[in-house]
């Protein structure tokens, strides 16, 4: 069997995150869909209504007084953050597993796709173009899902890749990925996206996050911000093992995001704290 | 083994024979660590941000955040546990990385580095190593018995500086 093959089968067999996930999806993208929808479906969810209310009463929401009902906590977190907290709730295999191919251990993709969501959600205040914050934390949540599709195959050739680009041998490590596997972690995630049935926005972000100039116009807004995010997680100690750090930044950002070099330190803080209640929240029983 | 763990922000001291003190992934933050062969105590600082002029607040709540009050802190907890401020401190970097093709906005990781520097310089201390910079995280262990620091970062490997 071709690599190719082999990664398409391994897409193929990635579990689809839950019914419940799927159909909130579908009811949002409905522009003429009611907030009651939203709460009646996640409320016929035992385990999500109890995700979304932990997320709700963290310490990164909390309003001065606790939030009892899903309709309160929907409108406090936006619809897609609700999305996002279904998704992860329910893929846990692409989100909790170790990725040995990248020396990553159990918990730090979940990390990184926590603080990278958190990163795009602050950035996202920052667009020139306005952004929903919670359709950029979800974007930011879900950009490196195709890691967990590919691991596998780069194990065995991490620390050639990884010094390569060290000494100039590749640009990045998407370079190196494609270099050993005709193809890489971004265009594998799209992959995926497309099979979960996410909207093609989702998708998009999820495939362009270390190119965003070359994604379409009218998603590069998003793009760029999970773009900034992810390396603003890398920088802030949060990656997933040997590619942390390993991506350049495309400085064609500042035509989409403005922020000056002061506010990206408030930015750096505002993150780090938020994502230490959240994560406190999330894992806590 | 015996590890205790600085995280973000956080700093400690020890000089309990056979401990380790670890923080890890430090991305663009910077490790201050400091040793005393004398009273044979170590410390290790976890710096994210250069300077806390942009939130007191946070710096009352938690000075190892910042480089400024970072080292202020670290020094006066050197002091309770046993450095007597004569002899020399051995100071050691690490951290400070960034990713590749940043512009000047971005370069968090070299600004905590020049921070960190200034504010030994006040106390007339400097680093005798450094390794800092670059695209790679680092972890740091120190050994709290041999005062050894040794570097590691994910596919390669520890190293000693």
């Amino acid at each position: 069997m071709s690599i190719a093959d082999a990664i398409a089968k391994k897409i193929a067999e990635q579990p689809i995150p839950s019914l419940m996930a799927v159909q909130l999806l579908k009811v949002i993208e409905d522009e003429d869909h009611s907030l009651k929808e939203v709460v009646r479906l996640v409320e016929t969810d035992a385990s999500l209504t109890t995700e979304v209310l932990k997320v709700a009463n963290s310490a990164a929401y909390y309003r001065g007084q606790p939030v009892t009902t899903i309709s309160r906590a929907v409108l406090l977190l936006g619809e897609m953050m609700v999305v996002g907290v279904a998704i992860c709730a329910s893929s846990s295999i692409v989100f909790h597993a170790p990725l040995d191919g990248y020396n990553s251990q159990k918990g730090e993709m979940w990390e990184h796709s926590l603080r990278t969501a958190i990163a795009a959600r602050e950035l996202a205040r920052y667009a020139r173009k306005s952004i929903s914050p919670g359709l950029a934390f979800t974007a930011g949540l879900l950009h490196d899902i195709g890691k967990s599709v590919i691991s596998g195959f780069i194990a065995g050739s991490t620390e050639e890749m990884a010094q390569s680009c060290q000494n100039g041998g590749v640009t990045d490590f998407i370079e190196a990925e494609r270099k050993l596997l005709g193809t890489d972690h971004a265009e594998v995630g799209y992959a995926l996206a497309q099979r979960w049935g996410l909207p093609e926005l989702l998708c998009a972000a999820i495939r362009d996050h270390h190119q965003p100039a070359q994604s379409d116009e009218k998603y590069k807004g998003l793009v760029y911000t999970v773009h900034l995010a992810d390396l603003i997680s890398m920088i802030g100690g949060c990656g997933t093992g040997s590619d942390s750090l390993a991506y350049r930044l495309d400085n064609n950002y500042v035509e989409y995001i403005r922020f000056e070099k002061e506010e990206l330190e408030l930015l750096l803080l505002k993150i780090q704290g938020d994502f230490v209640s959240l994560k406190t929240a999330i894992l806590a029983d | 083994m015996d590890i205790v763990y600085v995280g973000v922000g956080e700093f400690l001291t020890s000089k309990t024979p056979g401990q380790t003190i670890r923080t890890l992934a430090l991305g663009s933050c910077v490790a201050v660590i400091t040793l005393d062969p004398k009273s044979r105590t170590a410390g290790l600082l976890h710096v994210a941000l250069p300077d806390s002029s942009i939130n007191k607040k946070r710096a009352d709540e938690r000075p190892g955040m910042f480089a400024d009050t970072g080292i202020v802190k670290l020094l006066d907890e050197m002091k309770a546990s046993g450095f007597d401020g004569t002899g020399a401190l051995t100071i050691k970097l690490a951290g400070g990385a960034s990713i590749m093709g940043i512009n000047n906005t971005f370069n968090i990781g070299k600004r905590n580095v020049l921070a960190v520097r200034k504010c030994l310089w006040r106390y007339r201390l400097g680093a005798v190593a450094e390794e800092v910079g670059g695209n790679i995280s680092r972890s740091v262990s120190v050994d709290i018995m041999s005062g050894r620091v040794i570097i590691s970062s994910p596919g390669m490997g520890d190293w000693e500086i």
